[in-house]
């Protein structure tokens, strides 16, 4: 079953490559539709646009997937319902494709829920206690996205027709358009995990490894950024481009900040994940959609990477994930402290690498641009802050002394998982050229200062430095985390948002709910149609049961009643 | 009927609980053994400064400040083992219980006759280890 889907998926991956390179370099895009019911004026149609961006991205996809499945292969190995997880990661693929190629909201409402329950289905894989309420997490936040959805359905059953690609050139300043817009970020938000709906992402990573390289770093969250990009004309006219830029801003930072007290290694590559998604959104909010869907699909190369060299790493410490318990692994599994090496240096934008050509890209624009001080204040910092996380995360896992419990567990050559992950890292070193010569036809005039341009560089090596001093000190001397022990819980625990979001909002909803249910469910209820009526009819029953107990009085007392009823009838 | 657990610790029994969370609570601040084994001679420096204390009064009130300085100062992400309660892992692979095997169809058992033979004899040897040791249960205990 593995073998067959990593097939087909990587043929998948072929035809959409060629279909790709020709399209873009013939201006191409296709636009089939199929016409179902034609009732009078009403007819339901199934449409799919083939363009250069939905070809790319679904090419993406299916790459990583193929890849991910092959090396589950390896991972998974030991679950006895091994179909059942390949059947679901097909079906995610399929809701993935389903909602890329779709041009109208209803093919795209089918994709995102299906999306959001698969995602929940894998979450839940490990039928534990933390996985149950990962998924529960996980499932209600991708909730709010899907009811965003269905009710932009219905706003824009105003306009007559689902295809929202026709109405973005003549609908501008429309009050209707400023309702559905809004709604659309809300979903993409709630998608990608930004400000108010960012505590599943870190959550989620209960599943297990494969689904989080695929799912939770390159294709579920960023299915958000995608829709956006696709309505990116709803931000260009109206005021959200602020909302949005201040949201995904935040976003960056405070999941910056966390990673660098975060312990578990999947939950740092996950906050991780989620800087650069608020990168991606804020740089969408700009006005640059392009150089979003660029920085998409470089970052899900090496984040897919990074989530897999963690899978090997997590096998050989027997489920271990916390990053105390390992030290010093460089020495000993060096392919997979290559790969794991170079998708963090692609992170950080280390030059010529894939990360770099987006990366650096987009901090040029927002330095050629001029936008507020605080923007690019925040952008620069979380630049330097990926750089801090990433080396004190190398710091703690691959250099150092030798911290592992045991010997015999460092197994780097099982060739299934290492060849998945050779094949993401030759894309991780060239996908940023590659996609930077087909996208950018022409390249972006930028003129800056020369040590504006020098700035990234400042900052990523200020950002090692510090990275490098603060894991040193942690490891080895006094931990500093006591001597600011408010600040260092509020900053580790991500702002204590994720119990705003969970205590917060419904503990006085179960709260009244359990006052309800005890006087009303299990009392008066219980008293006007349960209960009551059971009591009432047996009552009854004993009473006329006295009746039915052959009591001669009772018969001689009926007969002189009906002698004086038919008396009283006949006679009178 | 001295077998039944009481819920009573002893004050012993509670000085120790609290220098294992105290210790586990420093693992997770410092995870190089070399740096842990200091800062774990240090924190057993302070615990044994008032071991001899016969005064139960003022044990009590050490004891009551050990936890409250435990509890301001415990790590906000404690460093569990994975397939302990609070990993990550625990409880992933789920084992059935003994008692789910008496409820397989006859043709299932019929796959593993030589295990299904003996396990009835074996049921009785458990039964009869479990009294030797702990003594028979209660007859007001089997029913409420």
């Amino acid at each position: 079953m593995c073998f067959n889907s990593f097939f087909f998926l990587f043929f998948f991956m072929l035809i959409n490559y060629f279909f790709f390179v020709y399209f873009i370099m013939n201006g191409l895009s296709v636009f089939f539709e199929w016409e179902i019911i034609s009732f009078n004026s009403m007819s339901i149609v199934m449409s799919i646009l083939l363009d250069w961006m939905s070809l790319l991205f679904m090419m993406f996809v299916s790459l990583i997937s193929s890849v991910v499945i092959f090396y589950s292969k390896s991972y998974m190995n030991s679950e006895l319902n091994l179909n059942r997880f390949i059947i679901l990661v097909l079906m995610f693929v399929f809701s993935m494709v389903l909602l890329i190629i779709s041009p109208n909201l209803i093919s795209i409402l089918l994709g995102w829920d299906g999306l959001g329950l698969i995602s929940y289905c894998l979450v839940i894989y490990y039928q534990n206690l933390k996985s149950y309420n990962a998924g529960m997490l996980t499932a209600l936040s991708n909730r709010i996205g899907d009811v965003m959805i269905l009710m932009v359905i219905c706003w824009v059953m105003n306009y007559g027709s689902w295809n929202y690609i026709f109405y973005f050139d003549f609908m501008k300043n429309d009050y209707v358009m400023f309702i559905i817009s809004f709604m659309i970020i809300i979903a993409a938000m709630t998608k990608s995990a930004q400000i108010p709906f960012s505590s599943w992402l870190p959550a989620a990573m209960a599943a297990p490894t494969p689904v989080s390289a695929l799912v939770h770093s390159s294709t579920l969250v960023t299915a958000g950024v995608y829709l956006l990009i696709r309505f990116n004309y709803l931000l260009i006219d109206m005021f959200f481009f602020k909302v949005l830029l201040f949201l995904s801003i935040l976003t960056m930072f405070m999941s910056g900040i966390s990673a660098n007290y975060e312990f578990d290694l999947k939950k740092i590559i996950a906050l991780s994940t989620l800087s650069q998604l608020g990168l991606m959104m804020s740089i969408l909010s700009l006005g640059f959609p392009d150089i979003a869907f660029f920085h998409l699909l470089t970052h899900a190369m090496f984040k897919a990477l990074l989530f897999m060299c963690a899978g090997v790493i997590i096998h050989m410490m027997n489920d271990i994930q916390d990053i105390r318990y390992m030290g010093g692994l460089s020495l000993y599994i060096p392919l997979t402290s290559l790969c794991l090496n170079i998708s963090n240096l692609s992170l950080c934008g280390i030059p010529f690498l894939s990360g770099f050509y987006s990366k650096d890209l987009i901090l040029e624009m927002v330095s050629f641009n001029s936008f507020n001080l605080m923007v690019f204040i925040l952008f620069y910092l979380s630049t330097g802050l990926t750089v801090f996380y990433t080396f004190r995360l190398i710091m703690y896992v691959m250099i150092n002394d030798f911290n592992l419990m045991m010997i015999y567990n460092l197994y780097d050559e099982d060739y299934i998982m290492l060849n998945s992950m050779f094949v993401l890292l030759f894309m991780s070193l060239l996908s940023g050229s590659f996609l930077s010569w087909f996208i950018f036809s022409y390249p972006y005039m930028i003129y800056l200062p020369f040590n504006l341009k020098l700035m990234v560089i400042y900052v990523s090596i200020l950002g090692s430095i510090l990275g490098f001093m603060v894991s040193n000190m942690g490891i080895y001397s006094l931990n500093k985390l006591l001597l600011s022990y408010n600040l260092s819980s509020f900053l580790c625990l991500m702002w204590f948002m994720p119990n705003l979001s969970t205590y917060g909002l419904s503990y006085i909803y179960l709260n009244f709910s359990q006052i309800l249910f005890k006087n009303i469910d299990m009392g008066w209820s219980e008293i006007y149609s349960g209960k009551g009526i059971f009591n009432i009819l047996k009552n009854y029953s004993v009473f006329y049961n006295i009746y039915q107990m052959n009591n001669f009085k009772i018969y001689l007392f009926s007969f002189i009643l009906w002698f004086m009823i038919l008396f009283i009838f006949f006679f009178i | 009927m001295a077998q039944i657990p009481l819920g009573v610790k002893t004050h012993a029994q509670k000085v120790c609980s609290l220098y294992k969370r105290a210790l586990r609570n420093l693992e997770a601040y410092y995870d190089r053994r070399h740096v842990y084994r200091y800062q774990a001679v240090l924190l057993r420096e302070r615990f044994d400064k008032h071991a001899k204390e016969t005064n139960m009064i003022k044990a009590n009130e050490f004891l009551k400040e050990g936890e409250e300085e435990l509890f301001l100062k415990q790590h906000p992400i404690p460093k569990y083992f994975a397939t302990s309660p609070g990993g990550v892992a625990h409880e992933r692979v789920v084992t059935p219980p003994d008692w789910v095997l008496d409820y397989w169809h006859p043709l299932e058992k019929a796959q593993y006759p030589e295990y299904f033979k003996k396990r009835e004899q074996r049921k009785k040897e458990f039964v009869a280890m479990w009294e030797k040791e702990y003594g028979k249960p209660d007859e007001k205990d089997k029913h409420h």
